[in-house]
């Protein structure tokens, strides 16, 4: 057994059923892993509160909440708080950075100041994206490199279970892909694009990375439809494996063609979505339809014509085990050192992420994005 | 990060196949208590009639359900609004809707959805669902046209030992197919796991959790879908005993193979109550004393020397409740002669929490379908009738205080099919 490897979370604030709870408690408390209840005893985890004031600089302070939780925590599984980041990060082999709720990525000191401070060797995890543009998530990702310090990101989405358990095979021939979310942007945009990507890049030839996207909203969205830049047969494929339709099912618990009965753009909320050109001349759309599901569900056509869908899985609160796969896959890369997904898909969501927010501001209209093209 | 969390891939070949609507479709009639919002009634009746998600596509039943036979109608009643939108016959009598008026059978297959309902309950507290009363109907009309036609039966066949003798009977006397459960055994399970047939288990723990006398059989079949792959097949039973809240602890204590058991079961839940401040917990039998006083247990031998023990963990209420109870889901482990551990959830997306449909109907929904158009369910009858026997004779102990009751009615011996059944695509 090597010897025991501290873990820092640097996290902005902590409450119960929030993505830094789950895995810090998992680190703390253990994890369901496999059939079994896993202690990753080898790890003695500390936590910090990440610099609100600007580049490695003051401390926050927690919530009232937070602090009684944290002390829970300290007398009972003897979590460490450090009082100044850079000490935390300096006494660490693997560190663990969650965006407050509603981010979709760190603040940028946070990082830096992270990176700045970290070990050579360090194992990093950014909960969420890496950074909000690519020129961001490139100028981290040089600084890890000149610090010798391994940097990944993501979510749960592309580790939890589907339903069916499911996935493209590799190589396969892929045509068009769909993915149907929820929720305010930038994080609907990461969640479909955190658990698409990893599917569509096990296709043949493997992701070349996006030549361009396009905003739609309203209207627009299902003309688009119609006009068949995205395909609503395969919509009606994603929708299949929901278990929350709403409308009809709601008031009566009905089960709904959503798609065959026109309901979809009656119930949608500020429906909006974005097409993704890929290099290789692969079509996704990434929909996010508030008041139809609740649930994220996708679809893939192969070039054969045959289909593969499935819903993500998200359970229920207050456990959300879909924590303990990421746990799982973080205890990995923290022992071994290897990044557990290429990095280039942590470069293309950030990148995707800046596509998709200067995109809706011209509804409509292509975007050409080369700088994620060779990615 | 790539793969899924069960770390196997699943390519489309396995399980169900898709059910093709036949030109000339088959007519079913629906049996039922009630339908109403999330009612078992209402997830069949809509299945039927509106389809289901199914293997990525919104599938349409090739059934026509072309009856119905409801017997209460609260104000929330949504039959007559289903009727009325689909052109289905509301029948005042089960004759009835088994032959629209006619002197012969005018439907290929029958559903008996038995549950849900304002209906009074006995001694035990098991509500007397009119499952038996339904089904004698369905024989008698079978009986007096001369013809039948297969039947489905929800959930175990009646609340009564002796009336599920007759049921099992009847069906063997006229030689119509019967299958019955419930959608436990065919729902997701996470992960997507199915024992091997022959496998050398020697013990099954089911973990699961609600009303005693009518929740149980969801645990208890569970358990034996499973059980009854092992080597040899199913065997029967020979005893029944019951436990509750320290007996169980106790029972806990002294076998530890079965604690192994009841504890892997509860590493696939997802839903085992936390500590205060946290969000979930390590199983243990400690923490379940502190989140489950009120536990019960259901030990159970087979005549091969199989050990069959259900769990159940009702969490703080003196009475079952979700709010109170330590857990929200259902669980197996199996345990094989060389120590392997099989363990896996069953996964129900429970409305409303979870979901706003009862997906599980859907593959209990496509079995029925296969088997109205084969005339072959698609696992034995024996195995719903040594469950609802197990269900019987377990609530049976349980208010006889734990008495250990000789069970020679369910020395039931039978082979399972080969399956998978689960939900799998």
């Amino acid at each position: 057994m090597p010897p025991p490897r501290q873990i820092a979370f640097l996290l902005d604030d902590f409450a119960l059923q929030t993505p830094a709870q789950q895995l810090l408690d998992r680190f703390l408390l253990g994890y369901r892993r496999n059939g079994s209840f896993h202690k990753p005893d080898a790890f003695r985890v500390s936590y910090s509160l990440s610099p609100t004031g600007g580049e490695g600089g003051v401390r926050g302070r927690p919530s009232t909440e937070a602090s009684s939780l944290l002390q829970q925590r300290v007398t009972g599984h003897g979590l460490q708080l450090t009082a100044d980041l850079p000490t935390a990060v300096r006494e660490a082999d693997a560190l663990v950075i969650v965006p407050g709720i509603g981010s979709a990525s760190p603040p940028e000191p946070l990082l830096a100041a992270a990176l700045a401070h970290a070990r050579r060797g360090t194992a990093c995890f950014v909960f969420g994206a890496l950074a909000s543009s690519l020129a961001t998530a490139r100028t981290r990702a040089a600084l890890a490199n000149a610090r010798q310090v391994t940097l990944a990101s993501g979510t749960e989405w592309p580790l939890t279970w589907r339903l069916p358990q499911i996935d493209l095979p590799v190589r396969a021939s892929l045509d068009e892909a769909i993915i149907v979310v929820q929720g305010p942007s930038p994080l609907a945009e990461l969640q479909a694009l955190d658990a698409l990507l990893p599917i569509l890049e096990r296709r043949a030839g493997g992701e070349r990375g996006v030549r361009q996207v396009k905003f739609l909203a309203d209207r627009e969205l299902w003309r688009a439809g119609d006009r068949r830049e995205w395909s609503w047969p395969l919509l009606s494929s994603a929708l299949s494996r929901s278990d929350s339709p709403q409308g009809d099912t709601l008031l009566d618990g009905r089960t709904q063609d959503l798609v065959g009965l026109g309901v979809v753009p009656k119930l949608a909320r500020n429906p909006r979505g974005w097409l993704l050109e890929h290099a290789d001349g692969v079509r996704t759309a990434l929909l996010v339809l508030e008041g139809v599901v609740a649930d994220c569900n996708f679809a893939l056509r192969l070039k054969d014509g045959s289909e593969i869908s499935a819903q993500l899985f998200h359970a229920p609160v207050p456990g959300q085990e879909h924590f303990s796969p990421l746990a799982a896959t973080l205890e990995d890369f923290f022992r071994t050192g290897q990044a557990p997904a290429p990095f280039a898909r942590s470069l293309l969501t950030a990148g995707l992420l800046d596509a998709c927010r200067q995109s809706a501001a011209q509804p409509g209209t292509w975007l050409r994005t080369p700088e994620i093209t060779g990615l | 990060m790539t793969g899924a969390a069960a770390g196997t891939v699943l390519l489309p070949t396995a399980g169900l196949t898709a059910v093709k609507r036949p030109a000339k479709p088959k007519r079913v009639a629906l049996v039922t208590t009630i339908v109403r919002k999330f009612s078992h009634g209402q997830h069949f009746v809509d299945r039927l009639l509106e389809g289901y998600g199914w293997h990525g596509e919104h599938h349409t039943s090739p059934l026509d359900l072309v009856s119905l036979y409801v017997e209460q109608f609260p104000e929330t009643d949504s039959s007559h609004e289903r009727c009325a939108r689909h052109g289905v016959k509301l029948c005042p009598t089960i004759a009835e809707a088994l032959t629209l008026g006619t002197s012969r059978l005018a439907v290929d297959g029958v559903l008996i959805v038995g549950e849900h309902g304002d209906y009074p309950r006995d001694a035990k507290g098991q509500p007397l669902y009119p499952r038996f009363r339904f089904f004698k109907d369905v024989v008698k009309t079978f009986e007096r046209t001369n013809q039948s036609v297969p039947v489905f039966q929800d959930k175990h066949f009646a609340m009564d030992w002796r009336e599920a003798q007759e049921t099992y009977r009847d069906a063997q006397r006229l030689g119509f197919p019967l299958m019955a459960g419930s959608s436990l055994p065919v729902t997701w399970r996470l992960p997507a796991i199915e024992i091997p047939l022959g496998t050398p288990l020697v013990e099954s723990v089911g973990v699961g959790y609600g009303h005693h006398g009518y929740y149980d059989i969801h645990t208890i079949e569970t358990a034996q879908s499973m059980s009854e792959r092992r080597a040899g097949g199913e065997a029967g039973v020979k005893s029944v005993q019951a436990y509750k809240n320290d007996a169980v602890w106790r029972l806990l204590e002294e076998r530890p193979t079965t604690r192994r058991l009841c504890l892997a079961a509860l590493n696939r839940s997802q839903t085992l109550a936390p500590a205060p401040g946290y969000t979930f917990a390590e199983p243990s039998v400690e923490h379940l004393k502190r989140v489950s006083p009120f536990a019960v247990a259901y030990v159970f031998e087979h005549l091969d020397g199989f050990r069959t023990t259900i769990f159940h963990f009702n969490g703080t209420g003196t009475a079952f409740s979700r709010d109170t109870a330590a857990l929200n889901d259902f669980s197996y482990a199996g345990l094989t002669q060389s120590g392997e551990v099989f363990s896996t959830l069953m996964y129900l997306p429970m409305p409303p929490t979870m979901s706003t449909l009862a997906s599980f109907f859907s593959p209990l929904v496509n079995h029925i379908e296969h088997m109205v158009l084969t005339g072959r369910p698609s696992w034995p009858i024996e195995r719903n009738y040594l469950t609802t026997g197990m269900t019987l004779f377990a609530v049976d102990s349980l208010y006889a205080n734990g008495a250990k009751l000789d069970t020679p009615d369910l020395r039931i011996r039978y082979q399972p099919t080969p399956g998978p059944h689960f939900w799998l695509e």
